[in-house]
């Protein structure tokens, strides 16, 4: 591939439209940004928006931004007309051009600037190279700077790309396969979007005369489990018109069959769980949050295991709202709680498609499958709030998604010390997941004001806790006498340590597996730990979203 | 008479035939597919050998998925796309 500094090859291509564009003339004045793109390839159709973004702020220099298609006319025409592209396409079915670039995957950006010498060069989706790239090109032509890639829009920072169509191996046709029966051959699939911008609206459905719509609900698989508020058409367009973004807006793909959750599917569905429209500046970057591929929602939605999102709310906008942090906090205490975390929840059904036994595979299941939605109780936490742990300002405030079992309360009521509280909490955190498995263990640590006081009285920062927990957690060694228990399969993984003088196997293999949060009443000495589901990327991630329309 | 906005995603979907059953294993190529289990490995290696010394396989390709809790990548999926049947084997 060509690199920074090298001189971009003169070429010319004959456009979308006909036209014949060539490099020399383009690059003359100003900087050119070339993309390369497949019309089939998922991170380039996921690139393109932002592109567009691009060329909008760029105003009459749109035409600074120049796609060039690795594919045909008929395909690029389809890709140009779904994401409703205006600046120059052009047509490299031959690959020539490709060739000279020699990009190994594809999207491919080559920034020049003015006389083609090439400023920056990146393969794959990269918000942060996109809003580099257009900070350059803004500034060189004097124009005002724009972000083209909220790096909290639901997109992936980075995304990699499909390999160049110039370095596929050609289509090997087996003996008997050469002629191909145009009226068997199967269609080509359909091109993945992994972000639309837009999705058709929803159908409305009128009922009979005599029919209870209550009931209706229930018998068309709105909500087979629980009765809902039926979604009229009066109410959800009354939440529409106090939500400032069109309605077929797509805010994410629901896993794991990715339903697309438009404002407006968001709004029946808020509905019907109960929500006030106003609830919709939480539920929105929930959604993002829980579409957000790091938190893998398909394999939460999916497994045989219990997890399920738990939302947790820090900043201003948790008590403005009304959301409830204080006694109670898991149970029925307040309609922002329990209908935000329930309109999730019908979401990841309806939209998602995980009806249980059939997709969602849980042996047990969770309470928290009807609504598991808390918020931070600030008023009574002796340290900085998580929204501001997580490198938000103190004005800001954030939605917290993590994929967690049912609650393992701990009681401490003797404990005079932040030490004896954490080791009674310690003990309960060994128990995470399963007894003997360690190191890829997650969980949240809920601290109740009283508990939250004595730790912070002796001394303890937020992070001491932490890393006393981390240091303190462990299983000893003697649990595994017994073979063939779960956790013993991975021993060669796991890190000896003494705890009270005692050896065990350390039980996280990071202290920040452990995530606290203060939330509950200010009496009783009762704290909780919810497990996770498998930890790091090759589980589920905790994600953070700001609140925010 | 209320009207009700459907809250559901109304693709339709349509159930898909399964792939044509294999007549024989006999002189075919499978793929063991293995997704990252415990002792998945040890699984597949007694069943590769069952497969070729009793059912005369003539060919197996062994992959492994990065993660059980993820779909297969599209890359390893190509790689399975030219054999003549997959066995995909959980374990623990």
């Amino acid at each position: 591939m060509l690199a920074t500094g090298d001189s971009a090859p003169d070429f010319s291509l004959r456009g979308l439209d006909g036209t014949e564009w060539r490099l020399e003339q383009a690059v003359a004045d100003g900087p050119l940004l070339l993309a390369f793109m497949e019309t089939d390839c998922p991170t380039c159709r996921l690139t393109l928006p932002y592109l567009k973004r691009l060329a909008e702020a760029l105003g009459t220099d749109s035409h600074r931004v120049v796609l060039v298609s690795q594919d045909g006319a008929e395909e690029t025409r389809e890709l140009v007309h779904t994401y409703g592209v205006t600046f120059p396409v052009l047509l490299d079915a031959d690959l020539d051009v490709s060739r000279s670039y020699d990009p190994p995957a594809v999207p491919a950006l080559f920034l020049l600037s003015d006389g083609g010498r090439i400023e920056f060069c990146e393969v794959g989706f990269h918000k942060e190279d996109l809003n580099s790239v257009a900070a350059s090109m803004l500034s060189s032509l004097d124009l005002p700077a724009t972000t083209v890639a909220e790096l909290d829009d639901g997109a992936p920072l980075m995304k990699p790309g499909c390999s160049s169509r110039h370095l596929e191996p050609p289509m090997a046709a087996g003996p008997g396969e050469a002629e191909v029966d145009e009226e068997t051959r199967e269609p080509a699939p359909e091109p993945i979007d992994l972000l639309p911008e837009r999705a058709p609206r929803a159908t409305r459905l009128t009922l009979a005369e005599d029919e209870d719509p209550y009931e209706y609900c229930m018998k068309a698989g709105f909500s087979p489990f629980l009765p809902v508020v039926p979604p009229t058409a009066q109410r959800v367009d009354a939440f529409l018109a106090a939500i400032p973004h069109p309605a077929d807006r797509v805010v994410g793909l629901v896993p794991p069959c990715y339903g697309a959750a438009t404002i407006e599917k968001i709004a029946a569905n808020a509905v019907m769980a109960g929500c006030k429209p106003e609830y919709l500046e939480v539920l929105i970057p929930v959604v993002r949050a829980a579409c957000d591929e790091r938190f893998n929602l398909h394999g939460v939605q999916a497994t045989t295991n219990s997890a399920t999102p738990l939302i947790m709310l820090s900043g201003p906008a948790a008590q403005r709202l009304g959301f409830a942090s204080g006694a109670g906090v898991f149970g029925n205490v307040s309609r922002a709680n329990s209908s935000v975390g329930r309109a999730l929840q019908l979401m990841m059904t309806n939209l998602g498609g995980a009806l249980p036994g059939e997709i969602d595979m849980a042996a047990l299941g969770n309470p928290g499958r009807f609504s598991y939605c808390i918020a931070e109780n600030h008023e009574h936490s002796p340290w900085q709030p998580l929204h501001e742990d997580l490198g938000f300002g103190p004005d800001d405030s954030t939605v917290t998604l993590f994929a967690a079992g049912g609650l393992m309360e701990v009681s401490e009521h003797t404990a005079r010390t932040g030490a004896g509280v954490l080791r009674t909490i310690a003990a309960t955190l060994a128990m995470v997941w399963s007894w003997r498995s360690c190191r890829r263990v997650e969980a949240v640590l809920v601290l109740c004001p009283e508990h939250a006081a004595t730790l912070s009285s002796d001394g303890f920062s937020k992070s001491d806790v932490r890393d006393f927990l981390f240091e303190n957690t462990g299983v000893p060694l003697r649990a595994f006498e017994h073979e063939g228990t779960e956790g013993s399969q991975a021993l060669g993984h796991y890190e000896e340590v003494l705890i009270d003088g005692e050896p065990h196997y350390r039980k996280f293999q990071d202290p920040s597996q452990i995530h606290i949060i203060v939330a509950g009443g200010t009496a009783g000495k009762f704290s909780g730990v919810l497990p996770g589901w498998l930890a790091g990327a090759g589980g589920s991630q905790s994600v953070t979203y700001p609140i925010k329309w | 008479m209320p009207t009700l906005v459907n809250p559901l995603d109304e693709r339709s979907r349509e159930a898909q035939p399964a792939a044509p059953r294999l007549d024989t294993l006999e002189g075919k190529t499978l793929a063991l597919l293995d997704i990252s289990k415990p002792k998945g490995k040890e699984f597949l290696d007694r069943l590769q050998l069952l497969l070729e010394e009793r059912y005369g396989v003539a060919k197996i390709v062994r992959e492994t998925k990065p993660t059980y809790t993820k779909p297969a990548p599209g890359a390893l999926l190509e790689k399975l796309a030219f054999v003549d049947g997959v066995i995909e084997a959980l374990a623990d």
